[in-house]
Parts: structure tokens; C-alpha cells; sequence
């Protein structure tokens, strides 16, 4: 696609272990158009963070290419590196412990740019100054300290580092996952305003699929480390396909007092992303699982922009 | 909510104006200023509100196990059957606890004792509070890991070997084993996955009916509320600012931070371009506005909300609020 900013291409993040090798991203293809968001949904241990450590060089992948912009950003040098990470952030789950406590807000907004040795003393200051009231945070707060402030304020000040070298991806791990939920919407408007105004692209993860829906153009659903389902927002929702995606959907517990929901519950255990059997991993507690299930799943295009993993798509929907 | 015809023993348990104070390095948080409420046999009560609206206190305070210093309950009856369980000695208290009232907290990896099989730790709560052989007592321990979807032959097995979900599932064997009257729920599915926490709510919602116990659920998340909860209070600043049947509050929520809690929440089925937040912070627990303590954030705060006492008003059947401005039929 012409727009396309970022695109991985058979990812593959894998750790070794005492007990074999850990398959925690396995071979992911998807691409994200610039100005967009992208959600990535899943649940503990599916390896969305892992994904998105990846895609930014925080954790250098075993196989697959990323293309940032066309080129292959897989096996950069350190110098490159350097210049990249201007270009790709992330804003971290936990407000307090992604922070330096000994550092106070002032000194962790001017400290990229700082580092990136484009700016000087005071001209960084200026920029601070300027970023702090883009993302709301006070100019009283200067000097202040992340113990004294709140968990809203707190992340406010890691969306403000995040973007301080304008950055045109950046990756949302669990950004308001740990917030309340009025300052959660607050953090949210934030970062579509911002989103707006810088054109910027977001890989957003999460397990809260309320969050997901209002915020993302398009969604990707991660089981144990393989992508079972893509597609638009609105339709994941209306036209789930993939059987995990259609149980996860069903899980979420609903503030319709007037209908009772159906839930599909599912059987059994995750199994272990240590030396995986080949084949679909949801296999195991699927209502729909057969033979063909144990051979690699292909992902198929069901309609525009739809995609799913499964080999009984067509009969199950 | 209590009206004046109505008697105590009408209610399992009635918490009747609870005010508790936490006093540290000579500052004092006001956690809880004054809360009422009831719940008849049977019945489950869902507690909703944010971080540090006084939730969790009032349950610790319900069981007794607020630590005293810095806790303090200044003053409040808490009335089980018809007994006030604050004029209880602790000798009398620590046979109420696990046996007419239990408890699940929040973070299942922390509340169980690593030490002991997982067999042994709703055993010992069997032994502690029925005058049953060691025999007996596990065998109702295996009973119970049945009933929670966890296989017998698993009785030998220690915490680490199990997976958060089924860690939160022995958590509620221990609690039910000995059939407690009262569950007091602390936000009991918040460190689990969605799919997970649907099996755990629902577990938790068969065993209730099946053995009629009344459920205290303590949640921030308003989609556990209304599938779980027959009635609910909203907690602001330690005070109950609305209750009413689950029906009620979802149907038609009256007061301005209820409203404002709904308006926050992104939709799963309308859209929106942004979400709309409350504006501002809870207000500081050291540090309590005047009059109502939602004033500062309202958009509907009037001169009148700045100072003085709030009135309790029943804008509909069994549906009261917290409020000055909310239209009402008779004030309480």
C-alpha cells in the first residue's frame, strides 16, 4: 500500500529457555498505514508486548524482516539505531516503574532530547516547556517528582517523553491499562489529539476490548503467539470469524441489563509456547477442532482488509 | 436502603453510617465518612468505584481486619443477623471469619500460602471452623476443588503449579468451604484474563445460588457489576453517592459522577469521536471539599453543593441519591 509506514513480514521472536526454545512472536505478517492506529489484542502471555518490544529493535528478532518506511530495519548498525529511534517510541504500561524516580518531570522530557545532541540546553527546555502543555501536564510541575503525582499525571509525562523527538510510530504497550477509568478516557482523548495533530502511527496494545474498538482503525488478535484473526474495527466486532476471537468477544461482561449474554466458554488449558507442535495452538480448546487443525494455518483473506487464520473459516461462519 | 419501616432483621447484614479514619505522621485520611447499606440473604451488592474511594476499607472493616494503627473506625454499627459485630471480642470475631463471613482478594498469586498444598490450605479452614476428623476435612477440601472445576486428584499440588485462574478458584474453595452466610469479593477477577475472569464470575455466581450466599463484590468494572450484582452503590470520597437496582443504575444512573463513569467508558457497540472524562482528580482523602465532595468536578454544582450536608433523595423506588440537584420525588 502507498501509505503503508510499517510492515512486518514472517516475525518471528523467539527466546531459548532451559527447556526449550520459546516461540513468542511466530511468524507475523501485517502492515499499518501512517496516521493510523493498529490494535493488538490478546491475552496474557499471547506475546503482544514481546511484539511490540520487536518491532521497535528494543529486542532484536530471530527471523522475518520489519520494513519502516520501505527499508529493512531488521540488522541496522548502532549508528543507524541511534537515528531510528527518533523516528519509533513507546509509551510503557506501568506510569510508575517506566519512570526515573530520581529524575523530575523536566529532566525526563528534555533527556531525548538531549541525547539526540540536536538541541541545546535551553532550546531543549524550551521544547519541554512546550510538550508539557501539549499533554497537559502544569508548568508547576517542573521540578516535581513521579512519587508525587498520580497515575494519570505520571503517564502523561511518559506520552510527553514518547513524543519529544517527534516520532512518527509509537508503540502503546498497556498505556491506561493501569489507570482509572475516568483518567483512562482522559489519556485516551490525549493521545487521539495528538495522534491528529502529529500524524502519528500507533501499534496500540492491549487486553481491553472496549479500549481497542474506540481507538483502533484496524485490530489483530494474537493467540500464543500467532495471529488468528485481522481486520477493521467495527467488523471484528460485528463479524467475528475466527473461533478465539468469537470466545473472546463473548467473555467480556456486558452493562446490557436487558439481555443475557451468550457466553461461549471454553475448555481446558493454554498450551506451552515451549517447542510448539506444529499447527493451530487454540486447537486444544477449540469447540471446532478437527484434523486439518494440526497442520500450519494459513491466513486467508475472507474480504477486504479481513483476514483469519483457520482452516474451517468458511464452515464454522 | 433502610426507610424507617423497615427492621434490621429483615437484612443479613446492615452497615449502618461507618466512618473510618487512617491517622499517620500526624495526617489523617478520611476513608470512609459515613456509610449505610444492607443485604438481604441471598442477595449480592456491588460495590463500584475508583482507586481509593474506600472500597476495600469497608470491607476489611466489615471482617475486622483493618490494621489498628493507623486504622480507626470512628463510629458505625455493622449488624450480622442481629448482632453488631464491633461489640464481638476477637476470640468470637476469628469464628465469625471463614465461617459466616469469608473473604477473596484481589491478587490470587499472593493470597495463597506457597508453602501448603492447595488441599491443605481449604482443609484447614474446613478443621478451624467444623468439628470434623482430618479425614473429613479433606475429604470436603476435594469436594470443594470439584465444585470449582478443579480436579481431586489436584489436592497434592502447591500454588505454583497452577495457572492464575485456577490459583483465584482455590482462592473461592477456601472461601465457601465452610458455607458462609456473607462473600465479600475483592475485585476478585481484576488480575485475570477476560476469558478466565467469565468462567470465574460465573463459577461464583452457580455456587451463590446454589448454596444462597449474599455476595459484597468490590469492582471498578461496570460489566461485572451488571452481570453479577443484583443491587449497587457508587462510592465517591468514601460516601455511597448512588444506589439502586443494577436495573436502575444502568437504565437510568441520576447522579453526576455515575453519569460521569458511564460517559468515560468507550462503547463496544456506539461510537464516538472522543470519549467524554470527568474533568480534574479525586479530590485529596487529607484534604475534603466542603459540602459535597463531588462539587469541584460537577458541572451541575450549584452554591448550594459548596457547603453544608448533602441530602439522600429516593428519585424512584429503592433508587436513592447522593445530591442536590438531582430530581427527586421526597427527600429521605
Amino acid at each position: 500500500m502507498a501509505n503503508t509506514l510499517i510492515e512486518a513480514k514472517n516475525l518471528k521472536q523467539y527466546f531459548n529457555t532451559p527447556r526449550g526454545k520459546l516461540h513468542a512472536v511466530d511468524d507475523m505478517s501485517f502492515s499499518i498505514e501512517k496516521g493510523t492506529t493498529m490494535g493488538v489484542v490478546g491475552e496474557s502471555g499471547c506475546g503482544k508486548s514481546t511484539l511490540g518490544r520487536t518491532m521497535i529493535h528494543l529486542l532484536e528478532s530471530t527471523g522475518g524482516q520489519i520494513l519502516f518506511n520501505g527499508e529493512d530495519i531488521t540488522k541496522v548498525n548502532k549508528k543507524q539505531l541511534i537515528k531510528l529511534r527518533e523516528e519509533m517510541q513507546i509509551i510503557f504500561q506501568d506510569p510508575f516503574s517506566s519512570l526515573n524516580p530520581r529524575m523530575t518531570v523536566s529532566e525526563t522530557v528534555t533527556e531525548p532530547l538531549l541525547l539526540s545532541k540536536r538541541f541545546s540546553k535551553k532550546e531543549a527546555e524550551e521544547r519541554a516547556d512546550e510538550i508539557m502543555n501539549t499533554v497537559g501536564l502544569s508548568a508547576r510541575l517542573w521540578n516535581s517528582y513521579p512519587h508525587e503525582l498520580d497515575g494519570g499525571r505520571r503517564q502523561r509525562i511518559g506520552v510527553a517523553r514518547a513524543i519529544a523527538l517527534t516520532p512518527s510510530f509509537v508503540v502503546c504497550d498497556e498505556p491506561v491499562s493501569a489507570l482509572d477509568v475516568s483518567i483512562q478516557a482522559q489519556i485516551l482523548n490525549l493521545m487521539q489529539d495528538l495522534q491528529e495533530k502529529n500524524d502519528l502511527t500507533y501499534l496500540f496494545i492491549t487486553h481491553d476490548l472496549s479500549v481497542v474498538r474506540h481507538i483502533s482503525q484496524n485490530i489483530c488478535v494474537m493467540y500464543l503467539g500467532q495471529m488468528v484473526e485481522s481486520s477493521p474495527s467495527k467488523e471484528l466486532f460485528q463479524r467475528p470469524l475466527h473461533p478465539y476471537t468469537k470466545a473472546l468477544l463473548s467473555a467480556i461482561p456486558s452493562t446490557d441489563v436487558r439481555h443475557k449474554k451468550e457466553r461461549i466458554l471454553l475448555k481446558g488449558e493454554l498450551v506451552s509456547p515451549v517447542n510448539p507442535k506444529p499447527g493451530c495452538r487454540f486447537a486444544a480448546r477449540c469447540n471446532y477442532a478437527c484434523d486439518r487443525c494440526h497442520e500450519p494455518q494459513k491466513l486467508e483473506k475472507v474480504s477486504p482488509g479481513h483476514f483469519v487464520s483457520c482452516c474451517r473459516v468458511n464452515e464454522i461462519n | 436502603m433502610l426507610k424507617e419501616n423497615m427492621k434490621t432483621s429483615d437484612f443479613l447484614l446492615s452497615v449502618r453510617d461507618l466512618k473510618v479514619v487512617y491517622t499517620s505522621a500526624g495526617a489523617t485520611v478520611h476513608a470512609v465518612n459515613g456509610v449505610s447499606f444492607d443485604i438481604r440473604r441471598g442477595e449480592s451488592l456491588g460495590l463500584v468505584g475508583e482507586t481509593g474511594a474506600g472500597k476495600t476499607t469497608i470491607a476489611k472493616a466489615i471482617l475486622g481486619i483493618l490494621p489498628d494503627p493507623p486504622a480507626k473506625i470512628l463510629n458505625g454499627e455493622i449488624i450480622l443477623e442481629d448482632g453488631d459485630l464491633r461489640n464481638l471480642p476477637e476470640k468470637e470475631m476469628r469464628k465469625v471469619r471463614g465461617k459466616k463471613i469469608s473473604m477473596i482478594f484481589q491478587d490470587p498469586m499472593t493470597a495463597l500460602n506457597p508453602l501448603l498444598t492447595v488441599g491443605d490450605q481449604i482443609a484447614e479452614v474446613v478443621l478451624l471452623h467444623e468439628s470434623v476428623s482430618k479425614k473429613e476435612a479433606m475429604n470436603k477440601a476435594m469436594e470443594m476443588l470439584e465444585m470449582v472445576g478443579i480436579p481431586a486428584d489436584r489436592y497434592a499440588d502447591f500454588p505454583h503449579q497452577f495457572s492464575g485462574g485456577m490459583k483465584q478458584r482455590v482462592v473461592i474453595a477456601i472461601a465457601l468451604a465452610c458455607n458462609p452466610q456473607l462473600l465479600l469479593a475483592d475485585e476478585p477477577t481484576t488480575a485475570l484474563d477476560v476469558t478466565i475472569q467469565a468462567q470465574v464470575m460465573d463459577m461464583i455466581s452457580a455456587l451463590q445460588k446454589k448454596l444462597n450466599t449474599s455476595m459484597l463484590l468490590i469492582t471498578h468494572d461496570l460489566g461485572v457489576v451488571a452481570e453479577s450484582c443484583d443491587n449497587v452503590a457508587v462510592i465517591y470520597a468514601g460516601e455511597i453517592v448512588e444506589y439502586a437496582s443494577k436495573e436502575n443504575l444502568f437504565l437510568d444512573p441520576a447522579h453526576p459522577y455515575t453519569l460521569g463513569l458511564f460517559g468515560s467508558l468507550p462503547s463496544l457497540t456506539g461510537d464516538v469521536d472522543r470519549l467524554t472524562p470527568i474533568p480534574g482528580l479525586p479530590p485529596d482523602p487529607e484534604n475534603l471539599p466542603d459540602g459535597c465532595s463531588f462539587h469541584p468536578r460537577c458541572r451541575y454544582a450549584a452554591e448550594e453543593c459548596k457547603h453544608g450536608s448533602v441530602p439522600f433523595k429516593e428519585v424512584s423506588p429503592d433508587h436513592f441519591v447522593h445530591c442536590h440537584m438531582c430530581h427527586c420525588e421526597k427527600e429521605v
